[in-house]
């Protein structure tokens, strides 16, 4: 029997002309895992949020919500608390308590539940998610995937039948991500937990899930087993920079018969392609001889007297005009090599230098007035006013700069944005110190796929105005599509740099999805396009 | 190895409470003297005694004490010597250094409590009063870190951004202003989300119970019964022994009742050192046999 049944669901938001949500129609059997996709603005979010009673929105609705075959509104408070987990987005702001203990016997106190049902519930979650290291920390210590492994370990620990998921990877980086993923999935496969999950990275969620739902401004635009899905997607052109790379490729050059949607199957749809017989054009090569914009010589800095050193001896040269991407794992300094950069911290030993000119030298706030800016990783705190017109009208005439229509947003609060737009909202106040050298840390955090090629867009145009940027990123897919320079952090220092072609080339692990793919198969390519121009599809052989 | 500090919070905040308040109402100098060694001893239990700031200036404060009270009070009989027409006598010097030895070893009390006492354990205490109490509580504690840490982010992003135009500190006050009204923007929009976080968890469905990780064992009961049963013996056997400062320093014959009281008190006192001690001398022996 359906877990959960939805008929004809429509909503629409108080205010608002258009529905969010349009005759929606979705059955979820015990056990599966459906993924929900869609471009932001879809009605994802609306759709989960009114399966959970509590968090349901206010506005008009129609059509019914059957869980367990009684209607959402005859269960019990308890009940509906109990029975229906929700994790959402960010990781910090879910969490209630400052102990890791406390955080996960919360749901079980407000059941009042006896101390030992309780006592054993929370031992049990706390061993099966290998928390038992962290058991007695304050929740503040720890690490953003931790954080979010925590809310939903609080969640589980209720013993919830349906685990409904809003973009719990949104915040992460992309390794913390796939792990949440991967105990997501062995939760549904372990417990036999019903799970329904949206996601705007769709590599990791689709060959974990059972059945994909597509959302397209608010109405079901196909639902199935997620392969099917997938090789249907042809004709929605926005919608293809969703799909894993793959099943991109699959789409670029029209190929028939099933559809790849990871690495290895790709591989195969590679081998089985002809050849184009065109070559990729060949790679502007580094700029070495160019005045630097930014100059990092032998830079040590660590945060605290006795903690340490975080980057340990970094040099790291970006010549002016360039686009240069600094990647790395977690903790290998690249935040902190910014607010090196940035002068917001001052390096112990080395030397620092802004358009050849010490950082120390720019006296009064000077290094901030026409000549560099650092948009950080939380934009959120970029921002001072009620309203996006307020915020651009600080801006003075810098959102010209920018290709991109704020019209709609206007009158929003900037919290209400979505990732893309805020991120795009940062990036014009940004712009309006008028910088010549621009840091950017984690430019692709909560932005879904089509924001990200926009952002791409908008970064190019910024390039070819003379900007300089230096973009922090854990995204290798976004870094080989825009930059110019890429450079490997490990341990405090750059390790490799390169052209995109040859750093990602010479990679095996840290590299793209198209260049796994096309390992000795394919000379060198590294985005989708790329490896479209070499390809040429010639029917089943 | 079951040191002090992992007593239950309970009873170690009934035991704080007992040790320091026989000394807050008390003058007589043996129970003092007594006292001090025992909150000296239990400071080196909890690993405060190397803190030498600290004991520089409780020994400032003992100092300004003994001194002052001789300068503002001219009681007593016995005369030291005369400044500005006032007499200054040995036993308003003595009645000081008793006073300021008395504070000196409260404040010393609390030190050990303190250094014990974290706040989750600060948290079970009050929260055993309420379990919503409890909660606020919690919340509160994790609140104000992540407060402080996003203002500190803000602070940090708006620099980048040119917010202070210049090094002074008018605009640096102006700046600030700014970022601590977008802050209460920030609490109450991420307070959505808790509140959210907290509803979908069955928050306000019914009554809360609490969840503790401290529990109480037969070592809790007894420390607790062994505090209270001391702490009663040197009440009873004290009351009514009668220390005087004034005209003449006198302390009363010391009888079996007073010695009696004395030593209940003094093994009150010294109970985390003979804890700490007899756990590290079983813990060597089993090394030993080991």
């Amino acid at each position: 029997m359906a877990l959960l049944a939805v008929r004809n669901l429509t909503f629409t938001y108080p205010g608002c002309t258009g529905p969010a949500l349009q005759g929606v129609n979705l059955t979820v059997e015990k056990g599966e895992f459906l993924a929900v996709c869609g471009p932001t603005g879809c009605g994802k979010s609306t759709l989960l949020r009114l399966l959970k009673r509590e968090l349901a929105p206010l506005g008009e609705r129609s059509g019914e919500i059957l869980f367990d075959g009684m209607p959402q509104d005859a269960l019990t408070d308890r009940e509906s608390a109990a029975r229906i987990g929700y994790v959402m987005q960010k990781p910090e702001h879910q969490l209630v308590t400052d102990k890791v203990w406390h955080e996960l016997a919360f749901g079980l106190e407000n059941l009042g539940l006896p101390q030992p049902v309780i006592a054993r519930r929370v031992a049990e979650m706390a061993a099966y998610f290998g928390m038992e290291s962290w058991f007695d920390r304050e929740v503040s210590t720890l690490s953003g995937g931790q954080k979010q492994l925590l809310n939903l370990a609080a969640v589980m620990v209720m013993q919830p039948e349906l685990l409904i998921l809003d973009e719990p990877t949104a915040q992460l980086d992309p390794i913390a991500a796939s792990e949440f993923i991967a105990t997501v999935h062995k939760i549904n496969r372990e417990l036999g937990l019903t799970v329904i999950l949206t996601e705007h990275r769709l590599e990791e969620v689709i060959p974990a899930c059972d059945h994909l739902l597509v959302l397209h401004r608010g109405r079901v635009l196909d639902c199935g087993a997620p392969r099917a899905v997938v090789g249907r997607m042809a004709d929605q052109p926005e919608l293809l920079p969703f799909l894993p790379a793959a099943a991109q490729l699959y789409h670029a050059i029209g190929a028939q018969g099933a559809c790849p949607l990871d690495v290895r199957e790709g591989r195969v749809l590679i081998e089985k392609c002809g050849r184009s017989g065109l070559s990729l054009p060949a790679e502007a090569p580094l700029d070495e001889k160019g005045p630097p914009a930014l100059r990092l010589r032998e830079v040590y800095f660590r945060y605290g007297r006795n903690d340490p050193d975080v980057l340990r001896g970094l040099s790291l040269c970006v010549r002016e005009g360039e686009i240069c991407c600094v990647l790395g794992g977690n903790g290998s300094g690249k935040s902190t090599t910014l607010s090196v950069a940035a002068g917001l911290n001052r390096a112990y030993a080395g030397k620092a230098e802004v358009f050849g000119k010490p950082i120390r030298s720019y006296r009064n706030q000077s290094l901030y007035r026409n000549c560099l800016t650092l948009l950080p990783q939380d934009v959120q705190s970029v921002f001072l006013c009620n309203t996006v017109r307020e915020e651009l009208a600080e801006c003075g005439d810098a959102e010209n700069m920018l290709p991109f229509d704020f019209g709609p947003l206007m009158d929003k609060h900037p919290y209400d944005l979505s990732g893309g737009e805020q991120q795009l909202v940062a990036l014009a106040k940004v712009l309006a110190t008028k910088p010549r050298l621009l840091l950017l840390d984690e430019p692709t955090k909560g932005v879904d796929a089509a924001a990200k090629q926009r952002l791409i867009g908008v970064l190019r145009a910024l390039k070819a105005q003379g900007v300089t940027l230096l973009i922090v990123t854990h995204d290798v897919e976004f870094a080989a599509a825009c930059a110019d320079r890429c450079c490997l952090m490990f341990r405090g220092q750059i390790v490799s740099e390169g052209t995109p072609r040859s750093f990602f080339g010479e990679n095996s692990f840290y590299t793209t999805a198209v260049s796994r793919m096309s390992r000795g198969l394919l000379p060198g390519p590294v985005t989708v396009a790329d490896a479209t121009a070499l390809l040429r599809w010639e029917g089943e052989a | 190895m079951r040191r002090f500090a992992d007593y239950n919070p309970v009873a170690v905040a009934v035991y704080s409470l007992c040790a320091a308040g026989v000394c807050m109402f008390t003058m007589d100098p043996v129970i003092l003297g007594i006292s001090l060694v025992g909150a000296l001893l239990s400071l080196g239990v909890t690993g405060q005694m190397r803190r030498w700031e600290m004991h520089l200036y409780t020994a400032a404060l003992l100092a300004v004490m003994v001194l002052v009270n001789p300068l503002v009070s001219h009681r007593g009989q016995t005369v030291l010597f005369v400044m500005n027409h006032n007499p200054v006598t040995l036993e308003a010097l003595i009645y000081g250094a008793a006073a300021g030895g008395m504070i000196v070893t409260v404040m010393y009390w609390f030190r050990s409590f303190t250094a014990v006492m974290t706040s989750d354990k600060l948290l079970y205490i009050f929260g055993s009063l309420s379990p919503k109490l409890a909660l606020l509580l919690s919340m509160a504690l994790r609140y104000v870190p992540l407060f402080g840490h996003q203002a500190h982010q803000v602070s940090r992003s708006q620099q980048a951004l040119g917010l202070y135009k210049e090094d002074n500190l008018i605009d640096r006050m102006r700046g600030g202003m700014r970022v601590f009204s977008v802050m209460v923007t920030w609490t109450l929009e991420n307070g959505i989300i808790t509140a959210d976080s907290m509803t979908a968890r069955g928050y306000g469905t019914g009554r809360r119970t609490r969840f503790a990780i401290f529990r109480w064992t037969r070592g809790d009961v007894l420390l607790l019964a062994a505090t209270l049963l001391l702490t009663a013996l040197t009440v009873i056997c004290l009351s009514g022994r009668d220390v005087r400062y004034y005209p003449a320093f006198r302390l009363p014959p010391v009888t079996a009742r007073a010695m009696a009281g004395f030593v209940s008190y003094g093994l009150l006192t010294w109970l985390p050192a003979f804890i700490t001690g007899k756990e590290a001398l079983k813990w060597h022996c089993l090394r030993s046999g080991i």
